[in-house]
C-alpha cells in the first residue's frame, strides 16, 4: 500500500521564516496583476534584512519590503505603478537616496537570466540591450561578439533565486499549482530558485488538478500556503486590481514619512496577519473587486 | 477639434500610420493612447492583424468583442481574446512583434530614449525613473516603433540623453546590426516628428494652434522648423465617434 503523499502546506509566517537576511528572492506576477502580496507583507512584517529583490515587471511590492528596511538590491525591469504612478515612490526615493541598490535588466534580459539558471548555464545571450546603457549601469551584463556570426551580443548572466515567492489562484497540498489564465513570468521564477513558496487563493484536491494537467505548473521543493484574496491590491483571475488602494499607496509612498508610516502600521505591521489586513481593507472594497 | 485630447489625438495618429503588412502590435505597460490605436486599428483598417495588449492577445477582425481599454490593463478583464500573453514566452519568437510603442523621460535628437532616469554625476540617481521595461528588446527587433511623448519641453527633448533605453540613432543601428527597422514617428502635444535620412529628429507636422517658435523654444537643441510646415491633419468625425463609441468605450484618454 502506498504510504500516501506528503502535505507541503503552511502557514504564511511558516513559509517566510525559511528565508533569512541576505536571501535573493524573486518575486511573481507581473505590473498589476499576480503578485503574492500576503506573502509579502509577511516578510515585510518578519523584518528579513538586506534581501536581493528580483523582481520581472514589479509593483508596490518592492516599495513594501524597501519601506520595511528589508531591501538592499534591486533586479528587474520596471518598478512602478501603471496608470497610478510612474515610478514606484518607495523605490525611487531609496534609489535617489542611495539607500537601495538599482540592477537594472531588459524585461528579455529577466527572462534570458531565469532561464540561464534554470538550465544551470552560466549566461544565455541576448541582442537587445546592446548599443544602450544597460552594460553601463549594469556591469553584470557583458558585450561579447558571437563565436558564430561574429555579431555583437550581450550576456545576461544566470538569475539564480534562493526563493522564488509566487501567486496561482489555485493550487493543491503536494505543489501542483494551475493558475487562471496567465502565469506571467512564474514558471521561469521557480526554475531559477532552490525553493519556491506558492501562495494560493484555494487550496484544491489533487483529483481536481488531474482534470486539467495541461494548466499544472509544479517545482522540486515547494511550499504552499492559503491566503484568499491574497494579490490584494494587485488582480488576479477573479479580482480587478484595487486602484483607490493603490492610489492611496502611490500618495502615502510619495509623501513618504509620517504618512508612509501610517500605511505601513495600518496595513502592514499593524495588521498582524492576513486576516487583519483584509479587516483592515474590508469586506465591501474586496467584495467589490470581484469579477 | 478642440474638444479632442491630447490622447485621443495621438490614438489616430498612430492607428493612420500603421502599414498595410502589419500584422502583430505589441503595446506594453501604461500607455492608454498605444493601446486604443492598436484597438482602433484592428476594428477598421487592420482586420488581419493580432494585438496585444495587457494579458490578452486579440484578433477583432471578425467580429470579436474588443478589449476595454481601461486604466489598468492588467487584469482578469483583459484575460479574454484568443490567446493570452506569458510574459515568460513572449520573446521566444522575435520575428511576431512588427510594431512597438515607447514612451520616455527624455528623448534626444538622434531619436534616443531614456526611461532609466537622470544620474547624478556620482553613480548614483538624481531623478530615477520606473526602468526601460522591454524597450531595448523590442526597439532592437521590431520592424518599426512609435515614440509618444507625453510633454515636451527643453528637459525632455534633449541634446543628448543621460542613457540610451532605446537606440533611435540610426548610425548605431547600422554600424551594431540592429534587425529592426527602428523610428517611425515621434508625436509630441506639439506636433509629428519623424528621423529624416542624415538620422536627425525633424518636425514633419505641427498640431493646430502651434506655432514653429513654441516648437523651438521648447526643444532642447536648435531644431530647424521651417515656414512651410503643415498642420496635422486633424481627426475626421468617423475617427473620433469609432475611437469614443468602440474603442475607449470608458473615457480613459478623454
Amino acid at each position: 500500500m502506498s504510504p500516501g503523499r506528503t502535505s507541503v502546506v503552511a502557514s504564511l509566517e511558516e513559509a517566510v521564516a525559511r528565508i533569512p537576511d541576505g536571501a535573493t528572492v524573486g518575486l511573481g506576477g507581473a505590473v498589476t496583476a499576480g503578485h503574492p502580496m500576503a506573502l509579502v507583507r509577511a516578510l515585510a512584517r518578519r523584518g528579513v534584512r538586506d534581501l536581493t529583490v528580483v523582481g520581472p515587471v514589479a509593483g508596490i511590492e518592492v516599495d513594501l519590503l524597501i519601506a520595511a528596511g528589508c531591501v538592499a538590491r534591486v533586479v528587474g525591469s520596471y518598478v512602478g505603478v501603471e496608470s497610478a504612478g510612474a515610478v514606484g515612490p518607495v523605490f525611487r526615493r531609496a534609489a535617489q537616496d542611495g539607500t537601495v541598490e538599482v540592477v537594472d535588466l531588459d524585461e528579455a534580459h529577466v527572462v534570458a537570466g531565469l532561464r540561464a539558471a534554470g538550465q544551470g548555464l552560466p549566461f544565455l545571450p541576448w541582442r537587445g540591450g546592446v548599443g544602450t546603457a544597460y552594460p553601463e549601469l549594469n556591469p553584470a551584463l557583458v558585450e561579447f561578439d558571437d563565436p558564430v556570426r561574429g555579431e555583437p551580443l550581450l550576456a545576461v548572466p544566470a538569475l539564480e533565486l534562493d526563493h522564488a515567492l509566487i501567486y496561482s489562484e489555485v493550487a493543491d497540498a503536494v505543489g501542483n499549482a494551475q493558475p487562471v489564465g496567465t502565469g506571467h513570468m512564474d514558471a521561469l521564477l521557480g526554475a531559477a530558485a532552490k525553493h519556491v513558496v506558492l501562495q494560493a487563493d484555494r487550496i484544491v484536491s489533487t483529483d481536481e488538478i488531474r482534470r486539467a494537467p495541461e494548466k499544472t505548473l509544479y517545482w522540486r521543493d515547494t511550499t504552499v500556503v492559503r491566503a484568499p484574496f491574497g494579490t490584494h491590491p494587485y488582480s488576479n483571475g477573479w479580482m480587478t486590481a484595487d486602484m483607490e488602494h493603490l492610489r492611496a499607496f502611490v500618495k502615502a509612498g510619495r509623501e513618504g514619512g509620517a504618512a508612509l508610516e501610517a500605511y505601513m502600521s495600518q496595513y502592514v505591521a499593524g495588521a498582524g496577519d492576513h486576516d487583519a489586513y483584509l479587516e483592515a481593507v474590508g469586506i465591501r472594497r474586496i467584495a467589490s473587486l470581484l469579477i | 477639434m478642440s474638444d479632442v485630447t491630447t490622447n485621443e489625438l495621438f490614438a489616430i495618429l498612430l492607428a493612420r500610420d500603421l502599414r498595410p503588412e502589419d500584422r502583430t502590435i505589441m503595446v506594453g505597460a501604461n500607455m492608454p493612447m498605444a493601446r486604443a490605436a492598436a484597438v482602433l486599428a484592428n476594428l477598421t483598417t487592420h482586420p488581419d492583424a493580432r494585438i496585444l495588449i495587457g494579458l490578452g492577445v486579440h484578433g477583432l477582425g471578425d467580429g470579436g468583442d474588443p478589449p476595454g481599454v481601461y486604466p489598468f490593463v492588467f487584469d482578469p478583464r483583459s484575460l479574454v481574446g484568443e490567446a493570452l500573453m506569458w510574459q515568460g514566452r513572449v520573446f521566444d519568437d522575435m520575428s511576431r512583434p512588427d510594431v512597438f510603442f515607447v514612451g520616455g523621460l527624455q528623448m534626444d535628437r538622434r531619436g534616443n530614449i531614456n526611461l532609466f532616469g537622470i544620474r547624478d554625476g556620482e553613480g548614483g540617481w538624481r531623478m530615477r525613473g520606473p526602468g526601460s521595461l522591454a524597450l531595448a528588446t523590442m526597439s532592437t527587433s521590431c520592424r518599426g516603433y512609435y515614440i509618444v511623448m507625453p510633454s515636451h519641453d527643453p528637459r525632455t527633448f534633449v541634446e543628448r540623453v543621460d542613457l540610451i533605453s532605446a537606440l533611435g540613432d540610426r548610425a548605431e543601428r547600422e554600424r551594431l546590426g540592429l534587425p529592426g527597422g527602428g523610428i517611425r514617428l515621434i508625436l509630441s502635444p506639439l506636433g509629428v516628428f519623424g528621423v529624416d535620412e542624415d538620422g536627425e529628429v525633424r518636425v514633419r507636422s505641427l498640431h493646430e494652434g502651434v506655432s514653429a517658435g513654441d516648437v523651438r523654444a521648447a526643444t532642447g537643441w536648435p531644431i530647424e522648423v521651417g515656414d512651410d510646415v503643415p498642420v496635422t491633419a486633424a481627426p475626421t468625425a468617423d475617427e473620433l465617434r469609432t475611437l469614443r463609441e468602440r474603442v475607449d468605450v470608458h473615457g480613459t484618454l478623454a
